[in-house]
């Protein structure tokens, strides 16, 4: 069966130095996958390797997606939060990209913009400046620009670090539905008790070498371990089952 | 009352040297201060200063050429300033060094080079009235070029516009959109360099930065919002220029330094007392309580 990302053969490297090797695999649409690995084990080049910004060294990223919906939601921000724009403004740019470069917005996409808002919980910040923003109310807002842009790939590097929990459940939820409406998401977690409750599926980055697994089988093998271990372990042993993705 | 209005702000526009002048810079008013604002947003104050030197070598170049000559001194301006737009930009991305020390060196050897090449040529009369302009002596064809490049800039901007601000905002965006990045910051440098050639004739290479900067930083006491902040860099900007002039009319001063500190104490001004950020809006700090409707 055929879904808008795969992963053929890929061999990412950073700097001359080789990150990730021989890389297969699909992203099943309307899944969310979980991407889970140590710091520097190549979440991060993997993601921008989806997004082509980073050129494989061999093997492709095949990518249905067109440009203008694919999502990506660093984990260190670029955003510039001194400039001057409100949240609902934010949120509206998501509609640029397939909105072109000069019409204005008309009344449904207004309509639109404060439909998210509420979706998010965040209607009473609309004319809040970013600046003023807290970490979850930001990240709220973020996640509402990749549902003004309809986003069918959606690519998180942990969006739920310094996050309060009560965003973090209105976040599930919103990617839960993006999800169920088709879009592929990927998410870099951390936390077990985040990935089993979010996850359809699971990548494991170690080594330089990907493995796929099911959150049922993740957590069976941490079974016998403290309930909410939060951090996954550094290395994955080779008796690990990973069962089948 | 209405004789004092008339010979302060009509009388001077009999003369036809005072109406090229206040038109060219009511058309520099409309153009510089939204690059200025961008320019100011990404951080990027003193690239216009920078730049406004790096167009002195081309305009030295078209002075030994072809004399005193507006478009081939304009031309010549431009072309040294993308050239070194362009020289600092991929020196930066060759070595890795950061834009601002690249482009700081490149605008070092230009000022040399430019104030070298005009004292081999000319007299020091004419350095100083390409360093410093002279809006007085605009002619029709200085106002024509002027007019064309400031319209042109105003149109370019309005296409680039949403790319600027996805720029200035998080350029990942845009580049995760596949738009290539580079394009969009070149082009915004190139509509830079273009204003500062049109502003050298009437305020000089080096002053020319000021109706660019100053209503913006102005406008940041009185704006939070980007639209905001462009109309009232836009308004601060026509003010000073047509009071500047008017000034320098009536009390025989230079015009170009009159232009540009009418804008500099509006921005001392809004330092002061503007609505945010200001030493009044920092003294009148206060909080509205919590579950209090949100006030804007």
């Amino acid at each position: 069966m055929m879904s808008r990302l795969q992963l053929e053969n890929l061999t990412l490297a950073r700097g001359g130095r080789t990150v990730l090797e021989h890389l297969e695999g699909r992203f099943g649409d309307g899944a969310i996958t979980a991407l889970v690995g140590t710091n520097g084990a190549g979440k991060s080049t993997l993601i921008s390797a989806i997004m082509g910004i980073l050129r494989p060294i061999s093997g492709r990223v095949a990518c249905q997606v067109p440009k203008e919906r694919r999502a990506w939601l660093p984990q260190q921000l670029a955003l510039d939060l001194t400039f001057p724009m409100s949240v609902e403004e934010l949120i509206m740019t998501g509609s640029w990209p397939s909105h072109g470069a000069l019409k204005g917005y008309c009344a449904a996409h207004y309509r639109r913009g404060r439909e998210i808002m509420s979706r998010l919980g965040i209607s009473h910040l609309a004319h809040r400046q970013l600046g003023e923003l807290s970490g979850g109310q930001r990240q709220r807002a973020l996640i509402g620009r990749t549902l003004m842009q309809e986003a069918e790939l959606l690519l998180l590097d942990e969006p739920f670090a310094n996050v309060d929990v009560e965003t973090v459940d209105v976040l599930m939820d919103v990617l839960r539905d993006m999800a169920r409406d088709g879009a592929t998401i990927v998410v870099v977690l951390h936390d077990l008790e985040q990935l089993s409750r979010l996850a359809d599926d699971v990548l494991i980055l170690a080594g330089g070498h990907g493995r796929w697994a099911t959150p049922a089988s993740l957590l069976e093998h941490y079974a016998g371990q403290p309930p909410r271990a939060p951090r996954l372990p550094l290395t994955f042993p080779d008796t690990f089952d990973a069962g089948t993705a | 009352m209405l004789e004092l209005l008339d010979a302060w702000l009509l009388a001077p526009l009999d003369y036809g040297f005072m109406q090229r002048a206040l038109v060219a810079g009511l058309a520099l008013s409309l153009a510089a201060p939204p690059l200025g604002v961008f320019l100011m947003l990404r951080g990027m104050s003193l690239i216009g200063d920078a730049m406004a030197h790096a167009i002195l070598p081309g305009v030295a170049l078209g002075f030994l050429a072809a004399g005193f000559s507006l478009p081939i001194m304009s031309l010549g301006g431009i072309l040294s300033g993308l050239l070194v737009a362009m020289l600092a930009g991929s020196v930066s991305q060759m070595t890795g060094h950061r834009e601002d020390s690249a482009m700081a060196s490149f605008f070092l050897i230009s000022l040399a080079a430019g104030v070298m090449l005009v004292s081999m040529g000319g007299s020091s009369v004419d350095l100083t009235h390409v360093l410093f302009g002279s809006i007085l002596a605009v002619d029709t064809t200085a106002l024509l070029l002027i007019a064309a490049i400031s319209s042109l800039i105003v149109v370019a901007l309005a296409v680039i516009f949403r790319a600027l601000v996805v720029e200035c905002l998080d350029p990942l965006f845009l580049r995760g959109q596949g738009s290539p990045v580079s394009l969009v910051h070149g082009l915004f440098l190139g509509l830079v360099v273009l204003n500062l050639t049109a502003g050298f004739q009437t305020l000089g290479t080096l002053m020319a930065v000021g109706l660019m900067m100053l209503p913006a930083t102005t406008a940041r006491f009185w704006s939070q919002r980007l639209e905001g902040l462009i109309g009232i860099a836009i308004l601060v900007a026509l003010v000073a220029s047509s009071g500047g002039l008017l000034l320098s009319y009536h009390l025989n001063l230079p015009s170009g330094p009159a232009i540009i500190l009418l804008a500099g104490s509006a921005y001392l001004l809004s330092a002061l007392v503007g609505r945010h950020h200001s030493l009044l809006a920092r003294l009148r700090r206060r909080a509205t309580p919590l579950g209090a409707p949100e006030s804007d």
